[in-house]
């Protein structure tokens, strides 16, 4: 990052099964419509929109984001990265100011998978249709691999996973626009069906709609609003099979490497040298409490061995960061657009504008976007402080 | 921050049983990084247009963001045209965020179904019922637009010239491909070639012969009632945004390679971006050297790779590059892309041999 730039304006609907009373269009415009009204400004002030959408056969319409079009002879343009979808689609708004093109850039998310009565299967095809075919590769078995393999590796057990989702739900209950609203317990989430072994029906993320929006200012056009400065940003893509993810020595599969070299892209340019202690909120794109253990080491919290105590020492060290105020992706996952949301609600907390969620004292927080089973990751560090 | 490109290749196909889509993606991109004569390594951002529902798979860039080069960089995929990426590249370099990229598109009509790409397009409960898909609002412009003696005249003279540059482009699909039924007023000679086309470049800050001199983009409103049908109003934005940018008429540029789904299409595209006045575009497409010398949309067709191929033309021809079709003297050029739906987003390259 070159240019200094902020997040002055967050717009999001609510998040739930499905916004059965609203057009794609009424949610792109409902966020759209916030996240200006926050940022003090209309249409007119906005030079370039990004559109966030990612597979269409959810949306049962091909293009749904460009029903929508307002602010008509704008640059508008979309971007589908998956799981990513949301913060790729800020990074590329964030590039049009950064480029000089765009003063202002206005950067929306839609999901609208409640419209789609085959949620799962459209996820599966995510897969290879003819090699993975004969291999019962799901978005809920992958994630089971993945747990399965962190257990064996590094010791964490099934107390782990519902203790992080444990905490996730209780977050979730201070944030009104989450979609799950349930104070679970440990011992209720241990209770629930298993999905794949080890991971219980509570320990996965929800299928949500909705719409998120950030309004993103270079320096010159923040005035007197309240700026989450962007400090860094990063996006790295791995390779498709995860078999080739397994052995070699840049790190195995729940290494998440794709997901560390973001950070330490984004936390050279954002300055972060102590991650534990330069950070004070972390909003994760972790769609099942197991896949939140893996960003630990990643992101610079811990050492993958000692992942298992860093998940009991969240309890107990009032100086580590905050991780999910917002609940995270259990309490609502909006999949085009929860990469968005992660960096939303952290702009939200370093403004001093996350409501009852808000965490006291935040000077800078992290959010992480994961797509392509965990192909593709993105690091997102925004902060008080103005960028040197 | 100037733009230049360093590499470019492209491929039109059709139905090859020997590669498969990833394989497709790999031979371009590759041929466009040896092209730059450039190491991977010295690349550090991969940016790429491609549809899912092209593709065939939800996510499709997890099987072929690999396979163009994306491997531990800094990829993003827009489902969008290629000449919309080649912009997001352009505006990533100029930030700062990356030294160099990859910018690829591809299309495979061989495996997918246009028509009903096109259909999905609508909205399932008031239009798609009608029947609508893309050719029909260009069967619309088309009613509005042949209605002239002089102008069916000139059609038929910028079909057969369309077909003539064709297949003198070394690069065009010469062998297989389909074109969907036309509607009425459109003729065959009207539709586009459904192919398989792949679609990549190198782009760089640091100095080549190729420089990016302008980029302009522009949107319409989803409701065809909204629009003008007469026009491209969007196009026209973001043509007057680039050649601005570029300090160039549009009347003053010696090649322009603009992307329309139809004949129609690129007629009324060629007088949104200033190289014909209103109403004289099909004129302009049956005589003027300038117009689409590639053969547009009768050398190979495939969303969403369009831009991305008739910013590859223009290279070629700054070059020199572009084989019979090639023009003399070719110093400055504009490709245009656009975006469903039928040109709802639209963006122009201006581009200078140095």
């Amino acid at each position: 990052m070159k240019s200094r730039m902020a997040v002055v304006g967050v717009g999001q609907t609510s998040y739930k099964r499905a916004h059965t009373e609203l057009s794609s269009a009424d949610m792109i415009w409902e966020a759209a419509e916030k996240a200006l009204d926050d940022a003090g400004m209309d249409i007119s002030a906005v030079d370039a929109i990004v559109m966030g959408v990612a597979p269409d056969a959810l949306a049962g319409e091909n293009g749904v984001e460009k029903t929508a079009i307002f602010g008509a002879g704008k640059p508008y343009v979309r971007v589908n990265t998956g799981g990513v979808t949301g913060s790729s689609a800020a990074f590329a708004g964030a590039s049009y100011v950064g480029s000089g093109r765009a003063k202002v850039s206005l950067v929306i998310s839609l999901e609208r998978m409640g419209q789609a009565t085959t949620s799962q299967q459209v996820f599966n095809t995510i897969f290879d249709p003819v090699y993975e075919k004969d291999f019962p590769l799901t978005t809920i078995t992958m994630a089971a691999l993945r747990a399965s393999l962190l257990m064996r590796v590094y010791g964490y057990s099934e107390r782990d996973w519902a203790e992080i989702a444990s905490r996730n739900y209780r977050n979730a209950l201070k944030n009104p626009l989450a979609h799950i609203h349930k104070d679970l317990s440990p011992e209720d989430i241990l209770e629930s069906p298993l999905l794949a072994w080890p991971i219980h029906r509570f320990e996965a993320c929800p299928m949500s709609e909705g719409a998120c929006a950030l309004v993103i200012a270079g320096e010159s056009s923040i005035g007197d609003r309240v700026p989450a400065w962007l400090q860094g940003m990063a996006s790295t893509s791995d390779a498709y099979a995860m078999g080739d993810r397994f052995h070699r020595p840049e790190g195995t599969l729940v290494d998440l490497l794709s997901l560390r070299r973001s950070a330490e892209r984004a936390y050279a340019d954002a300055g972060v040298t102590d991650a534990r202690k330069d950070i004070d909120v972390v909003e994760l794109y972790s769609p099942f409490s197991s896949a939140e253990a893996m960003t630990y080491p990643a992101l610079g919290f811990c050492a993958p061995e000692h992942g298992p105590r860093f998940v009991q020492e969240q309890f107990t060290d009032l100086s580590l960061p905050s991780f999910n105020p917002s609940g995270g992706p259990q309490a609502a996952n909006p999949v085009s657009a929860t990469a968005m949301v992660r960096i939303a609600e952290a702009a939200l907390q370093v403004r001093g504008m996350a409501g009852e969620r808000q965490v006291p004292g935040v000077r800078r927080a992290v959010a992480t976007g994961q797509g392509g089973a965990t192909q593709f990751s993105t690091v997102c560090v925004l902060g008080t402080e103005r960028p040197d | 921050m100037p733009i230049y490109i360093e590499g470019v290749a492209l491929e039109i196909s059709f139905a090859d049983a020997r590669r498969n889509l990833s394989e497709l993606i790999f031979d371009t991109v590759r041929a466009s990084v040896d092209d730059s004569g450039r190491e991977m390594g010295e690349i550090d951002s991969v940016v790429l247009a491609a549809h899912d529902l092209v593709d065939g798979r939800s996510l499709s860039s997890m099987v072929t963001a690999p396979a163009a080069g994306a491997y531990l960089r800094d990829e993003i995929r827009f489902s969008d045209d290629g000449a919309a990426a080649f912009a997001a590249a352009v505006t990533r370099l100029e930030a700062g965020d990356n030294r160099r990229s990859i910018v690829a598109a591809w299309g495979r009509s061989s495996e997918h179904d246009p028509d009903a790409f096109s259909r999905a397009l609508f909205d399932p409960y008031m239009t798609r019922p009608l029947g609508l898909d893309e050719f029909v609002l260009s069967a619309m412009r088309a009613q509005l637009c042949l209605g002239r003696d002089e102008v069916r005249e000139a059609h038929e003279r910028a079909v057969t010239r369309r077909r003539d540059a064709a297949g003198r482009n070394p690069r065009a699909l010469k062998a297989g491909g389909f074109t969907s039924a036309p509607h009425f007023p459109l003729d065959t000679g009207d539709m586009p070639l459904w192919a398989d086309i792949t679609v990549s470049m190198v782009l760089s800050t640091e100095p080549t012969a190729i420089r990016v001199t302008g980029m302009g983009q522009s949107s319409e409103p989803y409701l065809f009632g909204d629009r003008p049908l007469r026009s491209i109003r969007s196009l026209s934005q973001a043509a007057d945004r680039a050649l601005t940018e570029a300090g160039t008429p549009g009347s003053a540029v010696d090649v322009a390679e603009v992307d329309g789904l139809t004949l129609i299409d690129e007629a009324l595209g060629l007088e949104a971006v200033g190289l014909a006045p209103a109403g004289e575009g099909m004129r302009r497409l049956a005589d003027d050297p300038r117009a689409n010398p590639s053969g547009g949309g009768a050398s190979g067709y495939s969303r969403p790779a369009m831009g991305l191929l008739r910013i590859a033309e223009a290279i070629l021809q700054l070059r020199g590059q572009a084989g019979p079709v090639q023009l003399d003297g070719v110093r400055t050029a504009l490709a245009s892309g656009s975006s469903t739906v039928a040109g709802q987003t639209q963006t122009v390259i201006v581009l200078e041999a140095a």
